[in-house]
C-alpha cells in the first residue's frame, strides 16, 4: 500500500491555479502552478440505456392454462392410443408386440430428451433476459457487486465461445482494479461483445442480401414468402446462438415473438428516420423493376428484424458501443447506390 | 433482569397504539419513515432533499416508481399529530437555495406527512401516505439510559470522561466532583453547580476539534423548554461499590431526578416517535470524525451500537404488526459524500459498514433488509482532478462555508477552492480497536497542530441553483435516489 496522501486545498482565484476547461488538453503544469480539470457527473451515465416497457403484471396466465390442458390430454389421448395399439399387436403376435413396445419406449425417451432440451434451452433465453434487465439496472445505479456478479457470470456464458477466450483473459486481469460498477460493465461490453457484434452485423447483412436477390429472381410469391420465413427463423437462432442462447423450437417461438413485439415498439421510430428515405429513395429502382424494389424492401426488412432480434438476444444493452443502425446495413446491400449518391450531392 | 411494572405498562401503550394504526392502514396504507441521526448528520438537509424531489420531480433514475413516471402527484397534507409543530419544508428550502445556507440544528420535534398518489405495476390506482418526523440528533443519545441505572450511567460517564481527550476538557467538573461526597446531605447549590460543569464539559467535548458523539443525556445539550427544571438537574457522582443509598442523601436526589428524566422525558419520545417505525434510515456522518481523529470516530462507533440496539427490527408480520411494530429495512447511510471524490465513497461505505456491523448482523438474523450507502442528500460539490507536480489529486470543487480554515487559511465565503481531503484508509479492524494501534491510525485536529492532520473535510456551502419560475428546481443529490428506491420502492410497486 501506498503511504497515504495528506490533504491539500488551491484556492480557484490564486494565480498559481490554473482551472482547465474541458477540451484542453494536459499539458505539463509549469513549475510552482497547479492545474483543476473539472470531471464529468459520475453519478449519472453518460448514455441513457435503453429501457423496454415496464410489463404489465399479469394476472391469471389464461392462455398459458389452456395451453398446457390442452397439451395435456393430447398426450393422454396420445398415450392411450399406443397403449391400445401395442396391446392389439400383442394380439395379433408375440413379436409384433414387442417391436411396438420397443417403439414406444424409443418414443417416450426421445420424447423426455426434446423437453429436457427445449426446457433448458428456454432457460438459457430467460437468463439472458434477466442479465440483460439487471445490466441496465446495473448501469443507472452504478452498482458494482450487481456489476460483478453479471460479469462473472456473462463470462461463464462466455465460455462457451472460444472466440472470446483473450477478451474473457483481458477482463479477467481487470477485475483487481477498482473500476465503478457502471464502468465496469462498460468494459466487459468492449470487450466481449465487439466481436459478437461484428459477427451479428454479418449475419444480419448476408441474410438480408440474400432474401433480396431471392425476392428479385423467385418465380413466384409464395417461393419467396416462404424463402424470407426460413430465412428470418435461420437468423433469429443463429443470432441467439452468437450471443449465448440455444433456443429450441420452443425457444424460437417465444424469440419471434419477443423480436415482433421489440419491432412494434421500435418501429415507429426507425420508420421515421430511416426506413421511409430508404424506400423514397430507391423508389427509382423499383420503378426500373417492381421485382428489385420488393427485392430491396424484403432485404430491408429482414435486416430491421436482424438488428430487432440482436437487441433481444444481446445479453448487455448497447452503451460503450454505438447500436447497429439500419444505414450502416442498407449499405451492404445498397452500397453501389449510396457511393453514386454521395458523390453526386 | 425481570420486566418491571412499567415496561409492562409501557409495552400495553405501544402496543394499543399499534392495533389503533393498524387499523387506520388498512383504509390508508400509511408508512412511518424513521430518519435517525446524531446531530450535525444532515436529518433536516436529508428530510428537504426528499420532500422536494418527491414533490418536484427530481432527478432520481434510479427510484423506479418515479423514473418509469407511475408516480402520478406527491404533495402536502396536514400531519396526524396536532401536537406536534409542522416540518418547516418551505423555509429550509428557501434557506437552502436563496441564502445557500444549511438549516439551522434542530431545536425540537417535527413532522410532516406526504401523500404520494401512484399507480401500481398491475395498473391499480392506489396512494401511499409517507410520514416523517425530524428531531434533534441530541435526544437520541437519551434512548439507551432507558435500560441502565443511575449507577451504571454515573460509572459509564465517569470512566468516559477519564480517557483522552476527554480528561483535559472535563477537569473543572472533575474538580468540583471531588469535592462532594454520595452519602452527604443533599445540597441543591452544589448540584446545580454540578450540572452546569457536566455540561460545559458535554459541550466542550462537541466542538469540531474534538468531535465527540456519545454525550448522554441529550437534554442537557439541547434543554428546550426543560431548561433549568429539576429533572435536568443532576450529574455523575463517584459513588462505592456497593449499593446502600442513605435517605436523604445527595446520592439519593440525583437518583431520583435521573429517574424522572427517563420518565418525564425519554420515555414519551422514545413511545411517540420511535417505537412506531416501518422503515428506518440511519445518517452517519463520519468524515467530521475523521476530521477528529481516532477517537472521535471509535466514540460515534460506541454511540451508534447504544442507539442501534434499542431499535426494534424484524420481518413484520400480521402479529406483529398488532403488537409489536417492527422496523424491516434499515439503510445506513454515510452522508456528506459530496466531500469526497467518488473514488473514495467505496471506501467510505466500507467503513460505515465495520462501524455498524453487530447492529446490522442483528437486525439480519432478525428479519430485517440492510444496505449501506454513501449518499449525499444535496451535492455541494464539483468533482475535479488536480494536477500538481507529477501527483494526480482527485478532488472537490466548491464554496466553503465562511470561518472555515483549510492550510492556515481562512476563507470567507465567497471564493471556489479545490480540495483535497486525504485518502481515506482501507476498513480494517484497527479503527476501531483501542490501544496504541488505534491512536496511530492516524492524525486529527484533537492531536494538536492541524498541519499534521491527515484529513480535512472542508463544511461547503449548498450549491448554487438558478430558479426556475421562481421555485427551485431539482436539487443535485448523490445516490438519494437509491435510498428512496431502498426505503419506499417496494411499497410502489
Amino acid at each position: 500500500m501506498t503511504t497515504p496522501r495528506k490533504p491539500a486545498t488551491f484556492k480557484l482565484d490564486d494565480p498559481h491555479v490554473v482551472v482547465l476547461s474541458g477540451e484542453d488538453e494536459a499539458a505539463r503544469p509549469a513549475r510552482g502552478t497547479v492545474q483543476v480539470r473539472p470531471e464529468p457527473e459520475p453519478a449519472l451515465p453518460t448514455v441513457a440505456p435503453d429501457q423496454a416497457l415496464a410489463p404489465m403484471r399479469p394476472g391469471l396466465p389464461w392462455g398459458l392454462l389452456f395451453w398446457t390442458s390442452l397439451g395435456g390430454l393430447v398426450l393422454l389421448a396420445l398415450g392411450l392410443g399406443v397403449s391400445n395399439l401395442v396391446e392389439d399387436l400383442f394380439n395379433r403376435s408375440q413379436g409384433l408386440g414387442f417391436v411396438g413396445a420397443g417403439f414406444a419406449a424409443l418414443f417416450v425417451v426421445a420424447l423426455i430428451a426434446i423437453i429436457a432440451r427445449e426446457i433448458i434451452g428456454l432457460s438459457r433465453l430467460a437468463t439472458i433476459e434477466r442479465l440483460h434487465a439487471r445490466a441496465a439496472d446495473a448501469l443507472i445505479g452504478d452498482d458494482r457487486p450487481a456489476a460483478e456478479a453479471i460479469v462473472r457470470e456473462l463470462s461463464a456464458i462466455a465460455r462457451g465461445n472460444p472466440r472470446l477466450a483473450h477478451a474473457r483473459a483481458m477482463l479477467q486481469s481487470h477485475s483487481r482494479d477498482i473500476i465503478d460498477g457502471a464502468d465496469l460493465l462498460k468494459l466487459a461490453e468492449r470487450e466481449l461483445m465487439s466481436p459478437l457484434d461484428a459477427e451479428a452485423r454479418r449475419l444480419v447483412s448476408t441474410a438480408a442480401q440474400r432474401v433480396s436477390i431471392v425476392t428479385a429472381v423467385s418465380p413466384r410469391a409464395l417461393v419467396d414468402m416462404l424463402f424470407v420465413f426460413a430465412a428470418a427463423a435461420r437468423l433469429i437462432r443463429q443470432l441467439a446462438r452468437l450471443y449465448g442462447g440455444r433456443p429450441g423450437a420452443l425457444g424460437l417461438i417465444k424469440l419471434t415473438r419477443q423480436v415482433i413485439a421489440h419491432l412494434a415498439i421500435t418501429g415507429g421510430v426507425a420508420a421515421s428516420d430511416s426506413l421511409i428515405q430508404q424506400m423514397l429513395g430507391h423508389g427509382i429502382a423499383a420503378k426500373l423493376s417492381s421485382r428489385l424494389g420488393e427485392g430491396l424492401l424484403n432485404g430491408l426488412l429482414t435486416a430491421r428484424l436482424g438488428l430487432a432480434t440482436i437487441d433481444v438476444t444481446r445479453p448487455l444493452p448497447f452503451t460503450a458501443l454505438p447500436r447497429p443502425a439500419l444505414s450502416d446495413l442498407a449499405g451492404d446491400l445498397l452500397r453501389k447506390r449510396e457511393q453514386n449518391d454521395e458523390s453526386g450531392a | 433482569m425481570s420486566p418491571s411494572w412499567t415496561d409492562v405498562v409501557e409495552e400495553a401503550r405501544l402496543s394499543l397504539q399499534a392495533i389503533a394504526d393498524y387499523s387506520e392502514n388498512l383504509f390508508n396504507p400509511t408508512l412511518r419513515l424513521g430518519v435517525t441521526g446524531l446531530s450535525r448528520a444532515g436529518k433536516t438537509v436529508f428530510i428537504t432533499a426528499l420532500i422536494h424531489g418527491l414533490l418536484r420531480g427530481g432527478r432520481f433514475p434510479v427510484f423506479d416508481a418515479l423514473a418509469t413516471g407511475r408516480i402520478g402527484r406527491a404533495s402536502l397534507a396536514p400531519q396526524p399529530d396536532d401536537a406536534v409543530p409542522r416540518f418547516a419544508y418551505e423555509d429550509h428550502v428557501r434557506t437552502l437555495v436563496a441564502e445557500r445556507r444549511w438549516p439551522q440544528s434542530t431545536v425540537d420535534v417535527s413532522e410532516l406527512r406526504l401523500i404520494i398518489e401512484y399507480q401500481r405495476l398491475n395498473g391499480a390506482d392506489r396512494t401511499l401516505t409517507l410520514d416523517i418526523v425530524d428531531y434533534p440528533g441530541e435526544w437520541l443519545l437519551d434512548l439507551p439510559l432507558l435500560w441502565k441505572s443511575y449507577e451504571t450511567w454515573s460509572a459509564e460517564s465517569l470512566r468516559l470522561s477519564r480517557q483522552q481527550p476527554r480528561a483535559a476538557l472535563a477537569a473543572p467538573w472533575h474538580a468540583h466532583l471531588a469535592t462532594l461526597r454520595p452519602e452527604a446531605a443533599a445540597d441543591e447549590q452544589a448540584t446545580l453547580t454540578a450540572a452546569r460543569l457536566f455540561t460545559d464539559y458535554l459541550r466542550a467535548c462537541r466542538d469540531e476539534r474534538f468531535a465527540m458523539s456519545l454525550l448522554p443525556p441529550g437534554r442537557f445539550l439541547m434543554p428546550g423548554s426543560l431548561a433549568g427544571s429539576p429533572a435536568l438537574t443532576f450529574a455523575p457522582l463517584d459513588l462505592p461499590g456497593h449499593a446502600m443509598v442513605p435517605d436523604g442523601s445527595l446520592w439519593a436526589m440525583m437518583r431520583r431526578r435521573y429517574e424522572a428524566y427517563k420518565s418525564a422525558v425519554v420515555r414519551p419520545f422514545f413511545r411517540d416517535h420511535f417505537a412506531r417505525i416501518d422503515r428506518q434510515i440511519v445518517l452517519v456522518d463520519a468524515l467530521a470524525a475523521f476530521n477528529a481523529g481516532p477517537e472521535a470516530l471509535r466514540d460515534l462507533q460506541a454511540a451508534l451500537i447504544g442507539i442501534l440496539d434499542c431499535f426494534r427490527t424484524g420481518r413484520g408480520t400480521l402479529l406483529s404488526a398488532l403488537l409489536r411494530p417492527r422496523i424491516d429495512r434499515i439503510l445506513f447511510a454515510a452522508t456528506k459524500a459530496d466531500h469526497l471524490h467518488h473514488s473514495s465513497h467505496d471506501r467510505l461505505e466500507a467503513i460505515l459498514r465495520l462501524m455498524v456491523e453487530r447492529a446490522a448482523t442483528r437486525a439480519e438474523f432478525a428479519g430485517a433488509t440492510i444496505d449501506v450507502v454513501a449518499l449525499a442528500a444535496i451535492r455541494a460539490t464539483r468533482q475535479a482532478n488536480v494536477q500538481r507536480g507529477r501527483e494526480q489529486l482527485p478532488s472537490i470543487v466548491g464554496t466553503p462555508m465562511e470561518g472555515e480554515i483549510a492550510g492556515g487559511e481562512r476563507f470567507d465565503g465567497r471564493s471556489e477552492v479545490a480540495t483535497f481531503p486525504g485518502d481515506l484508509p482501507q476498513a480494517s479492524e484497527a479503527l476501531f480497536t483501542t490501544g496504541d494501534a488505534a491512536a496511530q491510525a492516524f492524525q486529527g485536529l484533537s492531536h494538536g497542530a492541524a498541519e499534521h492532520a491527515d484529513y480535512r473535510f472542508l463544511r461547503f456551502r449548498p450549491p448554487p441553483v438558478a430558479l426556475e419560475d421562481g421555485e427551485a428546481p431539482s436539487l443535485p443529490h448523490i445516490r438519494l435516489d437509491r435510498a428512496l428506491q431502498f426505503l419506499i420502492g417496494d411499497r410502489l410497486q
